[in-house]
């Protein structure tokens, strides 16, 4: 059935671009936009994958990507928070450090087999019609994402510490006048997004893929950026924006095996140019609503 | 960062029509106070001495990231200056992988002068190359020689601003980020490229792998001296001149800097700050896409899928440590041109791929974003 085909490589697929984006979400919540993501993905992505190949175990490796993705984005918030750099064109270094030493470090595991994550379905739940397939049929780390979006979300909305990063992003001298300093608080948002893409990234890697090859991501990382303002900086909602981008990349897999006559490269760009559209339909004002430290970096 | 303008700036009133005078105090005034600042800022390491602490410390972390891996850093290093620039033709060869690089450059460059930020460069250098193939494809060698290449380069102009079109719309009418939709836009365009040159632009006689047909004979920029150095490297240095020129000599380029210091301030004074943000991205745009036919028509001569693969982020680098400036936009193409072309030599030295060069330029830009004197945005 190809709605049910659909809707499961969507949750499949967006489990990674999901994590980047909750990652994102605190992040930018914080008023740091990091677009270093598609860099921490891409070397969580390769750093599940060496752990994985080396010590046979994938949960080991999903801890070496999250270590990994966290590692990058420090070497980022050093640079931003710390010296005060401009933080788009320092993200955009990252990544480029990001292909740089994954596609350097990478060379060797290109073909490797991995001992990936396998899937686990869920007793009774899987055996449902539709439901139990698409969402009880998937990984650990898939299972995962359905917790951490929610959990996520209570982080940032119902305690301490998610009042501080929130208070980061939109009135940041408040927070220093109240002896917090805005500048820490923003760094520790930046580094656990940073983790969380490179748990996104292990997923990609040794859950999805299972296989490593060069710029594997291929701007899954930037999307997940895009897909933050999408969700108007909101974590329940950046689940649709990961599902409907993966939804995109399904159908056009699912039509190609089904020997649909479209033109596959155009089918191929259709999740990049969904996102665009939406963003374009919706932008209009949005900034506004964001953290009110992002607005200065979008409007320069 | 955003910019701060000091408050006789900020609160000048709108005066009647566009005095010049007036536009000039508004711009120079940041500019002199970022001066100042700098100044003191650097008061403790004269500015060249900086700047070489900080270059020399982005090598040293290189350095040991090489050591690290199991190679002599010396060794290494040796051999990548040499393969930039040990002999005329390693140099020939630096100055020709500079070139779409520099024209990249200037893509940021002058929308960053507007205060947008043009991280498309990759999509619009493909789309120049593919206009530009298609513009020969269509003329089919029906054009004598210096016209033929004149039509190839207005195709190339053509593709990459068509490209930052649709990015500059969409940034003027729906406010969305230029950031993130010329971001979006390259995975795009790449995928265009992917498309033709397994599809309809198939050479026929490309067998496994896939290209496009070559261009030829007066369809090829010129060789001007060796195997390699063509009149494009020329094309690219005078196009720097030029936006160098119409940035710093214009009514155009000044109103540009204008918006990008303070846009409230010049939406006040009665600029058109829509319209110059469009007008930045499609310069942006054209000017690289005018590096994508030059790429095409001066050294490639076929589409191959990964034709150009990385060139739109390192002309981003080179933008900014040339502090998006067009004639340093020259210098800082040259010598990120030269640590890629010393890929070679590194490959050869460790062992290593050569893909590990990007890491240097990564680690350089960082110092430079970090730590270089006057920094500003």
């Amino acid at each position: 059935m190809l709605l049910e085909a659909v809707l499961t490589g969507a949750v499949r697929g967006g489990t990674s671009i999901l994590y980047a984006a909750l990652g994102e979400v605190v992040a930018e919540r914080s008023g740091v936009i990091n677009l270093g993501t598609e860099g921490c993905m891409l070397s969580g992505a390769l750093a599940a994958y060496i752990v994985g190949v080396r010590t046979g175990n994938p949960w080991a490796g999903a801890a070496a990507g999250l270590a990994a993705g966290a590692l990058l984005a420090l070497v980022f918030a050093g640079v931003v928070i710390g010296r005060r750099a401009n933080q788009l064109a320092v993200g955009l270094v990252v990544s480029f450090l990001g292909l740089g030493l994954t596609s350097l470090f990478g060379q060797a595991y290109v073909g490797q087999g991995v001992e990936a994550f396998s899937r686990v379905p869920v007793p009774l739940l899987a055996d449902l019609p539709l439901v139990g397939t698409v969402l009880f049929q998937h990984d650990p780390l898939t299972y995962l994402s359905f917790v951490a979006a929610p959990a996520v979300w209570w982080m940032l909305f119902r305690t301490k510490t998610g009042l501080r990063v929130r208070a980061a992003g939109e009135r940041p001298e408040v927070l220093d006048a109240f002896g917090i300093s805005a500048a820490r608080v923003r760094c520790a948002a930046v580094v656990a997004g940073g983790a969380l893409a490179g748990l996104g990234g292990a997923q990609l890697s040794t859950a999805f893929a299972l296989n490593w090859s060069e710029n594997m991501t291929v701007g899954r990382g930037f999307v997940a950026v895009a897909l933050v303002i999408f969700a108007a900086w909101h974590p329940l909602r950046a689940v649709g924006g990961a599902y409907l981008f993966a939804g995109a990349l399904a159908l056009q897999l699912q039509l190609q095996a089904r020997g649909v006559d479209v033109n596959r490269y155009l089918l191929e760009s259709l999740p990049y140019l969904t996102v665009l559209v939406i963003l374009a339909v919706m932008s209009r004002h949005r900034l506004h609503h964001g953290p009110e430290a992002l607005a200065k970096v979008f409007d320069g | 960062m955003s910019q701060v303008a000091p408050p006789a700036a900020r609160d000048a009133e709108p005066p009647e029509g566009h005095d010049t005078t007036w536009r000039d105090g508004l711009v120079r005034a940041p500019e002199s106070a970022r001066r100042r600042l700098a100044a003191a800022a650097s008061a403790a390491l004269p500015g060249a001495a900086r700047w070489t602490a900080v270059i020399g410390a982005g090598v040293v972390v290189y350095a040991v990231f090489l050591a690290l891996q199991g190679a002599s850093p010396f060794a290494v290093l040796r051999a990548m200056a040499v393969s930039a620039a040990g002999s005329q033709t390693a140099i020939a060869e630096t100055l020709v992988r500079a070139t779409p690089l520099l024209l990249a450059a200037l893509a940021v460059a002058v929308p960053a002068r507007a205060g947008l930020f043009n991280i498309g460069g990759e999509g619009q250098l493909l789309m120049g190359a593919v206009s530009a193939m298609g513009a020969a494809r269509l003329l089919d060698g029906a054009l004598p020689p210096p016209l033929s290449l004149i039509a190839l380069a207005l195709a190339g102009v053509a593709g990459g601003a068509l490209w930052a079109l649709v990015v500059g719309v969409l940034r003027v009418f729906s406010s969305t980020s230029e950031a993130i939709s010329s971001l979006l836009l390259n995975y795009v365009a790449g995928l265009v490229l992917t498309w033709l040159v397994f599809g309809p632009w198939k050479d026929p006689g490309s067998l496994g792998q896939a290209y496009s047909r070559s261009l030829e004979g007066p369809e090829r920029l010129p060789i001007l001296w060796g195997h390699r150095f063509h009149l494009g490297v020329l094309i690219a240095l005078a196009v720097a001149v030029g936006v160098w020129l119409l940035l710093r000599q214009t009514s155009w380029g000044f109103q540009l800097r204008i918006v990008g210091g303070n846009p409230e301030a010049a939406r006040r004074a009665g600029l058109r700050v829509g319209e110059l943000h469009l007008g930045a991205l499609l310069l942006g745009g054209a000017l690289a896409g005018l590096g994508g036919m030059v790429e095409l028509a001066g050294v490639e001569a076929r589409l191959r899928p990964d034709m150009l693969f990385g060139f739109g982020f390192v002309g981003f680098l080179a933008s900014w440590l040339a502090r998006h400036h067009a004639l340093k936009a020259v210098a800082a193409a040259v010598v990120l041109g030269a640590i890629a072309v010393g890929g070679n030599g590194l490959k050869l030295a460790s062992g290593l791929s050569g893909s590990a060069v990007n890491i240097l330029m990564a680690v350089l830009l960082l110092a430079v974003l970090g730590w270089a004197p006057g920094r500003s945005r």
